[in-house]
């Protein structure tokens, strides 16, 4: 079941502070049946969310409705839930097969299949009478996804799947939220890394400094992200003739000295790195190293959020 | 539902590291019985243990339901492993009790055994003694094994507090001002065995019998009921 509007997440007017931090900050949004992406830098108020949308969190202010009920104090609407949270909690002294079948009876799952199939989803069989201590990172999430799975859910929270995940597990998590929104279940996942949550999710929530930054699908989210200055700085042989140099292309927005290095802004990195090369030449200057200042993810967020 | 959650409850608690460290703990006063009954040197008839029975019933007992009680909630929260079970369509009060009911069925039969080891160490104790140390003694794990899981949820310093609790309230005030005595679990476990065989248990913290168990109770249904509303309303890390 959904909302009137068909969305089976509805997040209205929430914020959360503790004490005096404001976690999240009223942060309006709706999410509707398949893959919908949170992405953010750490901190940024991903988790809070994701734990209010799963009730165990409750909101400041503002109210969160799940599925077309309130999430806070309704145990029964974890029977249409899976959640995965993003802290590697485990039962260390059970098997992966007695963790998910725990899960199972704990959601009343009558189904004698469903273990095995949850399991086998995530490509666990030849490992699930192993304790779970002795599994790696990536086995471990993938033992709580299919504990989060068994019961078949409507709707899934998953916060920070990835995390642990080698390059072929991402491919077949991938290939298994595709197969989820296929169904018609509602998948949300959350990162902090964009090409993660770009190569998952049709729809995607920006959430910086515990506020809904931008929403809208990867390609609308990317462009708004490759419109931000980049500060790059370049160490040359001659450097007030490298900078005279600089200033003169199109790519570039400022140029200044700065610790025997020139700091160049520019809102279009690829031609000032092609660009450079060919001014130094023509200089007849060494140009020893071009390295991007502010590449972090922290920046382009703190750059999208701040317009 | 409820057995799953108590197999997984008895198996936390029942690690065995810890409750080898508890046993060795348990077994103090046992020891010192032992020690004074070879020595052959008191008249142990109108004692528990040689006079070892406050040891018992102040320190040993609610130790260790402490240790076993505040952490079948707080190790969860502590290992962020609480959302796992709070995330299931599971109703709150049957995960108290699975927890309770782990924390009592470990910690029981030990303090029993340990009452019983200590009373019946004179040869002439008669079976009714040895058998009201057993029930008092499981009565008062009842009792604080409720106090303690609540505890657990509410503090991350659910050790701490329950020491504190038992030195100042239990050991000091209760024992200083008679009428705190009917807010006692101290008071409950001897008024359990006095009431149900009298002598040789001590009197001084004696209530009645009925008072006894209608306070254990009480106390018992309170904080199971606080602990429950807490897992309610508590944000789950």
């Amino acid at each position: 079941m959904t909302t009137a509007n068909g969305a089976s997440v509805e997040v209205q007017a929430v914020s959360k502070w503790y004490g005096n931090v404001v976690a999240v900050n009223d942060v309006s949004f709706e999410i509707y049946p398949g893959v919908t992406g949170i992405l953010g830098p750490n901190g940024a108020g991903k988790t809070t969310l994701l734990s209010m949308m799963s009730g165990l969190l409750r909101p400041s202010q503002g109210h969160v409705r799940v599925l077309g009920e309130e999430v806070v104090g309704n145990v029964g609407l974890y029977g249409r839930i899976g959640i995965m949270l993003e802290h590697d909690a485990l039962y260390p002294f059970m098997t992966g097969r007695s963790f998910v079948d725990l899960a199972a009876k704990l959601q009343g799952v009558s189904d004698p299949d469903a273990v095995e199939w949850a399991i086998g989803a995530v490509n666990l069989l030849d490992a699930q009478d192993r304790p779970t201590g002795q599994y790696s990172r990536g086995m471990r999430q993938r033992i709580r996804l299919a504990a989060t799975i068994v019961h078949d859910p409507e709707l899934l929270i998953l916060d920070e799947p990835l995390n642990g995940t080698d390059p072929r597990q991402r491919v077949e998590f991938a290939d298994f939220v595709a197969r989820m929104s296929a169904a018609g279940k509602t998948v949300l996942i959350s990162s902090h890394i964009l090409e993660e949550v770009e190569a998952l999710a049709d729809r995607i929530l920006l959430v910086v400094s515990g506020k809904l930054a931008a929403a809208g699908n990867h390609r609308e989210i990317r462009e708004k992200l490759d419109e931000r200055p980049f500060v790059v700085r370049l160490v040359a042989e001659k450097q007030r003739e490298m900078a005279a140099a600089l200033v003169g292309l199109d790519a570039v927005e400022s140029v200044r000295l700065e610790d025997g290095a020139i700091e160049v802004t520019t809102r279009n990195l690829a031609d000032l790195q092609r660009s450079a090369p060919r001014l130094a030449r023509d200089i007849g200057s060494r140009l020893y190293r071009i390295e991007p200042m502010d590449d972090s993810l922290e920046s382009v967020f703190s750059y999208v959020v701040q317009r | 539902m409820i057995l799953a959650l108590f197999l997984l409850a008895l198996r936390q608690t029942a690690a065995p590291r810890r409750l080898l460290l508890l046993t060795i703990v348990s077994l103090l006063p046992v020891g010192l019985t032992a020690l004074l009954v070879a020595l052959d040197e008191a008249d142990l008839s109108g004692t528990v243990g040689g006079g070892f029975e406050p040891l018992l019933v102040s320190f040993i007992l609610p130790l260790v339901v402490i240790v076993l009680a505040s952490g079948a909630f707080g190790n969860e929260v502590e290992d962020r492993t609480l959302s796992l079970l709070t995330t299931k369509p599971v109703p709150r009060w049957s995960m108290v009790l699975a927890k309770l009911i782990g924390t009592i069925v470990v910690a029981a039969p030990m303090m029993a055994a340990v009452a019983v080891a200590m009373t019946a160490m004179p040869s002439d104790r008669e079976t009714g003694v040895i058998i009201a140390a057993a029930a008092g003694s499981a009565v008062g794990v009842v009792v604080y094994a409720s106090v303690f899981t609540w505890a657990g949820l509410v503090t991350t310093r659910a050790l701490a507090f329950g020491l504190v609790y038992v030195l100042l309230w239990e050991a000091l005030i209760t024992g200083l001002l008679s009428g705190t005595r009917y807010l006692s679990v101290r008071s409950y476990t001897i008024g359990v065995m006095h009431g149900m065989e009298g002598s040789p248990f001590s009197e001084n913290l004696a209530i009645g019998f009925t008072t006894a168990i209608v306070g254990a109770a009480v106390v018992t249904v309170l904080f199971f009921a606080l602990a429950v509303r807490r897992l309610s309303r508590m944000d789950v890390p």
